[in-house]
């Protein structure tokens, strides 16, 4: 048995807890009553992926059908797979421990593109040939991925059987219907994928062709197998009423988020025009406070976290925040639960708001400011001025915080090294305005972080026709904000500046990706996104290799007339919108929200109905 | 404020022992807010149920002899509604043997008995080694403590109670000092022998098998 042989090895490796399963809220269920067995997998290690919200929400969507069974799976660390590797342990399931070869769907949650070289790994791990062509033509081991980045799949079309677009709840058990049918009538995988691809929210992308211009851009795309022309993404009409577990598996190690999360809100209002997941997940839908508290009290009961986190892109967009939190902090403080509320913005940051987040939280505060100077956060459409910035950071400090955090971004479109000595200045201000308040906390020392992350142009975006700055501009710019930083009490972070480059290139890619993510796999390159792992110019040989020339997908410029690598993908936000954001972006001129106006992104007409009364 | 100062004996065995100790003590919170019972909570900034483990459990280890303290508010509940709203709500492997009112302190405790299979192509010449093992004047071994590597003999600590020859491995159960004062690992006497010995083995599931006091008895 599989179990044994794990066994003999576990002690050797750290944190064993994470590859024998048992934790309480699994599922285990009897595989000789199952039909369809499904493994999801979490393309990173269990301390991270088993933070991740939709695989708990998916997890549980599933396992509430009696007759399929969903397992978790996770990429092993490196000590591990080593010995796995030596032992011919293969890649499998926590619930059942077997190996995940056996399944009938292997799916994937691709959540950021540092991942794609562990699919292969993982895969390769299961003993499942990694490219879809090679594997059998019989209905088994159908490899499937969903998440945000499929939004733009084709770096990793030649890895998959099919991608599951936009929201899984409801998508994920049509998918499995069809395909415990088909099993029944034996038919094989092609047939398979022929009628998978007439389901909304299915991309299979060997049905889809692509010839190329000789500048390298898209010519045309040729769709077969009476596949659609475009493939809609799904989503979930009644966001209210949308199905929420009751229960999580409760992990023994500790890992990243541990905690309960409840999701309040899904989409943006913001329309801030680098953000990739303001736009694919429009529209907006709330949850009413009656369900979040139903849900936030049954998740704690259940699992005996004490912890709860509110989980959304702007929990304060919540048109019913303050009712929301009296309700839930009645609870949480008589059950001694705490509070935490992620995604705060800055202007809608009120005292009574403050009042009630410093009863939950002693930690200090974040603030995404993402541009230096007023001008540059008008293009960014960051509607955040520097008065509120400041007026917030005063009622913070006047509330005893003594610590704030920012976050910037660097590289953004038309930046100026003005813009980055903003940056600077914008710290330093805050800072002196905390010593300029009377009733400051006393006995603390002031603490101004600044975190500086390096813009990455991403598909379904305003931005997406942008080129990132070159390695050496963003480096140059790294060095001048450094040199700006005048005080001591402002801590500088940034990140490194060849990471930003292959997420880009892999945010932006085309099929013609898929032989370097291959190669680069193959030369050992895993964990990309952990730097002790990434190996940066082992992906530079792999794309010399390939004969790719990552500058074209990173750093050129993409005509409002190129046919995109991602344009066959429905999102619900229209090319139009995103070309008349990029031309208001340059002429620095902002766009509200979505409650004050509708700005046209076209989501509502996809979706069939309003996103919001105007009066 | 009603307390009752309460002792729970448990255990934990197959999966459950690679639940760390560290990541035993998140568990036991959960255990507890699962299970609804008025536990007694800490009265600090940052109250939490408050229960604590009279020794730690090495990872990888199985027991049937785990001690735990925590207290109850309530004095209308019997130890066995106790026992069984914890084991409703434990996680595979881990389970409450009884709870009983605190009787000794947790100074008492003096020792620890382990039982463990040491598997062997060759039992017979192992058994003869580990008498002869024993039979050393004294069984130096390297300890690693909180200031450093130092060099302590074994001999004198090591109580063999049983060492059986069962046909494919030899059977041992040891007492070795534990508690307050003093820890010993079974693996310390294990690496040892496995040092001298010309016989090579593998160590099959250790358990512990008691938690003793001074003279013997079971703690409780």
């Amino acid at each position: 048995m599989l179990k044994d042989k794990i066994e003999k090895y576990l002690l050797e490796v750290q944190k064993p807890s994470r590859y024998i399963g048992g934790e309480v809220g699994s599922i285990t269920k009897n595989k000789q009553e199952t039909d369809v067995r499904f493994a999801f997998c979490f393309p990173d290690t269990y301390d991270i992926g088993m933070s991740h919200i939709g695989m708990k929400i998916l997890y549980s969507v599933i396992n509430e059908r009696e007759n399929y069974w969903c397992e978790r799976c996770f990429a092993p660390s490196p000590d591990f797979e080593e010995i796995m590797r030596k032992n011919d342990i293969p890649l499998y399931a926590l619930e059942s421990l077997d190996p995940i070869r056996e399944f009938d769907f292997i799916g994937f949650t691709m959540q950021y593109e540092l991942s794609y070289t562990n699919v292969l790994n993982m895969l390769d791990l299961a003993g499942i040939p990694v490219f879809a062509e090679d594997r059998t033509d019989e209905l088994t081991q159908i490899v499937v991925a969903g998440g945000p980045c499929v939004c733009n799949p084709e770096p990793l079309a030649d890895f998959f059987d099919l991608f599951i677009l936009g929201e899984g709840e409801e998508v994920n058990l049509e998918l499995m219907d069809l395909y415990h049918e088909m099993k029944q009538q034996g038919v094989g995988r092609i047939d398979f994928l022929r009628r998978a691809a007439q389901i909304e929210g299915i991309y299979v992308p060997r049905f889809y062709k692509f010839d190329y211009k000789e500048d390298g851009t898209i010519d045309k795309m040729t769709v077969t197998g009476n596949a659609p022309q475009k493939v809609r993404k799904r989503i979930i009409a009644d966001f209210d009423k949308v199905y929420y577990p009751e229960n999580f598996v409760v992990p023994f190690t500790e890992i990243v988020h541990d905690r309960v999360s409840v999701e309040v809100l899904r989409g943006c209002i913001r329309g801030c025009r680098f953000c990739q997941a303001g736009f694919i997940y429009r529209p907006f839908r709330e949850k009413t406070p009656d369900t979040i508290y139903k849900e936030t009290k049954c998740l704690c009961e259940n699992t005996g976290y004490d912890e709860v986190s509110l989980a959304s892109l702007s929990t304060s967009d919540h048109s019913q925040i303050d009712g929301m939190l009296t309700k839930l902090i009645d609870y949480t403080e008589k059950e001694r639960v705490n509070l935490s509320l992620p995604s705060l913005r800055v202007d809608n940051f009120s005292e009574s708001l403050l009042e009630k987040i410093k009863k939950v939280r002693k930690s200090g505060l974040t603030f995404a400011a993402e541009g230096g100077t007023q001008r540059l956060r008008d293009v960014i459409n960051k509607n955040v001025s520097e008065e509120e910035i400041m007026s917030t950071c005063k009622i913070a400090f006047e509330g005893g915080y003594s610590s704030v955090k920012l976050y910037f971004m660097m590289g953004l479109p038309t930046e100026t090294d003005e813009d980055i000595i903003g940056i600077a200045g914008l710290a330093q201000r805050i800072l002196d305005l905390f010593y300029s308040i009377e009733n400051r906390p006393k006995g603390k020392s002031p603490q101004i972080s600044v975190s500086c992350a390096t813009f990455v142009p991403k598909p379904f975006t305003p931005f997406q026709f942008e080129p990132q700055d070159t390695r050496e501009e963003i480096e140059r710019k790294q060095k001048l904000l450094l040199d700006s930083v005048k005080s001591k009490k402002i801590r500088v972070s940034y990140h490194d500046s060849d990471v930003s480059l292959l997420e880009a290139v892999l945010a932006k890619g085309d099929r013609r990706l898929c032989k370097v993510i291959y190669t680069a796999w193959k030369k050992g390159c895993k964990f990309d996104s952990w730097s002790e792992y990434y190996k940066f110019d082992l992906w530079l040989e792999a794309f010399e290799e390939c004969g790719i020339d990552p500058s074209f997908y990173a750093n050129r410029r993409i005509g409002y007339n190129e046919i995109l690598p991602w344009e066959h993908l429905d999102y619900f936000v229209s090319k139009e919108f995103f070309i008349r954001e990029n031309k208001t972006a340059h002429k620095s001129v902002t766009t509200p929200n979505c409650r004050i106006r509708c700005s046209g992104c076209g989501v509502n007409k996809s979706a069939g109905r309003e996103c919001f009364c105007y009066d | 404020m009603f307390l009752l100062r309460l002792r729970a004996v448990f255990g934990k065995s197959g999966r459950a022992r690679y639940i760390s100790h560290l990541d035993l003590n998140r568990c036991m919170l959960r255990i507890f807010r699962r299970s609804k019972l008025p536990v007694w909570y800490t009265e600090g900034f940052n109250p939490h149920p408050y229960y604590s483990f009279a020794l730690a459990l090495s990872l990888g280890f199985e027991s049937d002899c785990e001690i735990m303290d925590f207290n109850i508010t309530d004095d209308n509940m019997s130890m066995e509604e106790i026992r069984d709203r914890l084991n409703a709500v434990m996680p595979e492997g881990m389970k409450i043997i009884s709870v009983a009112p605190q009787n000794r302190k947790i100074t008492a405790i003096t020792k620890a008995e382990y039982r463990f299979s040491l598997v062997s192509e060759n039992t017979h010449s192992l058994k003869s080694e580990i008498v002869r093992f024993m039979e050393q004047p004294e069984i130096l071994i390297e300890k690693r403590t909180k200031k450093g590597v130092k060099t302590v003999d074994l001999k004198p600590d090591i109580e063999i109670v049983k060492c059986v020859d069962s046909g494919n491995s030899v059977d041992i159960t040891l007492r070795l000092p534990a508690g307050t004062q003093t820890n010993y690992n079974p693996v310390l006497f294990i690496d040892a022998l496995k040092n001298t010995s010309e016989i090579s083995f593998e160590t099959a599931g250790i358990r512990r098998s008691g938690i003793l006091c001074e003279n013997n008895e079971k703690f409780s």
